[in-house]
């Protein structure tokens, strides 16, 4: 670490120091602590597009019409300016150069939507290696659907949902997939979609089935497997060439009839429309009833424990969904299942969630726990970094400040821990944040917590629309603890009258690695605000 | 002065000047730095040795290993007890590490 604060001592000693083995990046860092946003260009003057994203390599800046139904891509460069002579009139060469053009150059506007089909708004995947972005275009949500052979109820059903896979240096789309009657969330809480190094996987509600798709080099989108009613990929035909008549009783589970009274008869027509239970649910039924049989030794007491277990739970298991899924590495989905009037509710009292952990190449299911299991919490601690599934190629996502790479961060989770009255409503609440959502968090050092000290709910790595305040948001110094280090004005002062009665919501786009940063203030009924932050 | 540091500057011209070219250079001759043999082959690794990465990582490991302590162990202890619930009393339950 440096010795001095200062940034051209700090320049001198990094010709002489070298830094922890795999530690360079955390000390090359400090040198954001010298180099800060601090400068803001208030409310400045660019189009009305609603904007995403910066990429997390620093490429592009994407953005939406208002209308939801174009693509405008940016490039992020830096203001530059030059004058003739000797006399350098500073002040009034920045002021002309601060405009919006100075820092993003349009590159293109492609048009994806259509009369009826919009833009996700909240949706946007990068893939790094080949600058591919992936977008979505959908229909309006219906909630009114009649039931689809193979769809369950309770879910709203889209039209179409398209993805399309877009090279962001031209704007050409390499390849487009689509879904017909079914859904796909794509809110920023439960997003259904997760990449992983070059592989997508898409949570599809209705029909309860994980599309595994690979992006290839050359811009196609190509099925991998799906899982969800078959597991292996020969399962249907096998099924399909053995099945000799249509309505079958499963015989697999011969006592479930002797509780069927007690959860109620009503449930039997979950399965007599189809002969058997979906190849993932039989996965997770047999790994339930496995783990319950082998919990207890004693062959006398066996089926009483299982009794209590496995077969009172038994409906209730029958009936979970699938809700959300990520990628733990190539081979391995965690999945969350929960009920299914519970999957997108905040509220974790009334529906109990499950997180299982899949093998793809296998079939197997490795581990099973509910939302509110302590073991889970302890390896969620503990290996947080691994929850985020990034691959080894993106250096710069596996510094993102998170509960098992940063102290302060641990801290502050064990902290929180130690407040709170009931354990298991606290773990709970923790595991809402699993599965993750891929790309969620912005890369930049700014958010760094053994750089910077800010408020996390009025800014953090996350990328979400906050309540924004009046103050400045303060980032102050680690390492010396009441060094304000710069401050983001979030907005234009208005009086005290104003403020109080409109709800102002903003949202940040940091740049990776450049000292630039976009803040966007929306209120009701007013034009919304830009500014950007800088170093000057 | 033909010493190994040369005719490099000092603030005392005394410096350095106990040091003769020629003990260095017996010095370097002399000795000879001493081998250690090992006496047994017990710390060898086997001949088929391969180092190579782990695929799965260790969330994945601790996930599996966690599973196979639940479905392996029990079934261990369960063997140990089969022989001996002829003649005694069936025992209660083993303590449960969690339920769900």
């Amino acid at each position: 670490m440096f010795k001095g604060t200062n940034v051209a001592a700090r320049i001198f000693e990094r010709q002489i120091i070298s830094p922890r083995p795999g530690a360079s990046i955390n000390f090359v860092r400090q040198f954001y602590e010298n180099l800060v946003p601090g400068c803001t260009i208030c409310d400045i003057d660019c189009p009305d597009y609603s904007f995403k994203k910066i990429t997390d390599d620093g490429q592009y800046l994407v953005s939406f019409s208002r209308n939801l139904q174009d693509i405008i891509v940016y490039r992020p460069t830096w203001l530059s300016f030059s004058f003739k002579g000797e006399i350098c009139d500073y002040e009034s060469l920045t002021q002309k150069a601060k405009k919006f053009d100075s820092f993003f150059t349009q590159l293109y506007c492609i048009t994806l939507g259509s009369s009826n089909e919009f833009i996700c708004k909240d949706f946007f995947l990068y893939l790094e290696n080949h600058q591919f972005g992936l977008f979505a275009t959908s229909t309006a949500q219906t909630h009114e659907v009649p039931a689809n052979e193979g769809a369950i109820h309770g879910v709203p059903s889209i039209e179409k949902i398209t993805f399309h896979l877009v090279r962001l240096k031209d704007g050409e789309v390499m390849d487009e997939k689509s879904f017909y009657n079914d859904f796909v969330n794509l809110t920023p809480h439960s997003m259904g979609v997760f990449l992983y190094e070059d592989l997508l996987c898409i949570m599809s509600l209705r029909y309860q089935t994980i599309h595994i798709l690979q992006v290839r080099d050359s811009g196609n989108l190509v099925d991998v497997r799906n899982i969800g009613a078959f597991c292996l990929e020969d399962d249907e035909l096998y099924l399909n060439s053995h099945t000799q008549c249509p309505a079958v009783v499963n015989k697999s589970k011969p006592d479930e009839n002797i509780h069927q009274s007690a959860n109620g008869i009503h449930h039997q027509q979950v399965t007599q429309g189809s002969s058997f239970l979906t190849g993932i649910k039989q996965r997770l039924l047999s790994f339930i009833f496995r783990k319950a049989w082998n919990e207890e030794a004693d062959p006398a007491l066996r089926v009483q424990h299982l009794k209590k277990k496995f077969y009172f739970h038994f409906q209730d298991y029958v009936d979970l969904i699938m809700w959300k899924v990520q990628f733990l590495d190539r081979y391995h989905l965690l999945i969350k299942f929960g009920s299914v009037d519970g999957g997108v509710s905040r509220s974790t009292d009334q529906h109990p969630a499950f997180f299982a952990v899949y093998n793809m190449e296998t079939t197997e299911i490795v581990a099973f726990y509910q939302n509110s299991s302590e073991e889970l919490y302890s390896l969620f601690e503990q290996f947080y970094d691994h929850f985020h599934a990034n691959s080894r190629e993106l250096v710069h996502a596996n510094f993102i400040s998170s509960y098992s790479n940063n102290v302060h961060a641990l801290e502050q989770l064990q902290s929180m821990k130690n407040k709170t009255s009931s354990l298991s409503q606290f773990v709970k609440k923790i595991m809402t944040s699993l599965p993750y959502t891929c790309q969620s968090q912005s890369p930049s050092p700014y958010f760094d917590l053994s750089l910077f000290r800010y408020d996390e709910k009025l800014i953090s790595a996350t990328e979400r629309l906050r309540h924004s305040t009046d103050h400045p948001i303060k980032f102050i110094s680690r390492r010396q603890p009441h060094v304000l280090k710069f401050k983001m004005k979030t907005g234009l002062e208005t009086s005290g009258m104003d403020s109080s009665r409109t709800k102002k919501i903003s949202s940040f786009l940091f740049h990776p690695y450049l000292p630039l940063a976009l803040s966007i203030q929306q209120t009701y009924m007013q034009p919304t605000v830009v500014n950007i932050h800088l170093r000057l | 002065m033909g010493s190994l540091l040369g005719d490099w500057p000092s603030y005392d011209p005394h410096n350095f000047s106990q040091l003769r070219p020629a003990d260095l250079s017996s010095q370097s001759s002399k000795v000879t730095p001493v081998t250690y043999q090992p006496t047994h082959s017990r710390t060898l690794p086997p001949p088929d040795q391969v180092i190579s990465t782990e695929t799965r990582n260790i969330l994945l490991r601790r996930f599996y290993q966690k599973s196979e302590e639940k479905l392996c162990r029990k079934r261990a202890a369960s063997d140990h007890l089969t022989p001996e619930h002829r003649c005694k009393q069936p025992r209660g339950t083993l303590a449960e590490e969690e339920g769900y």
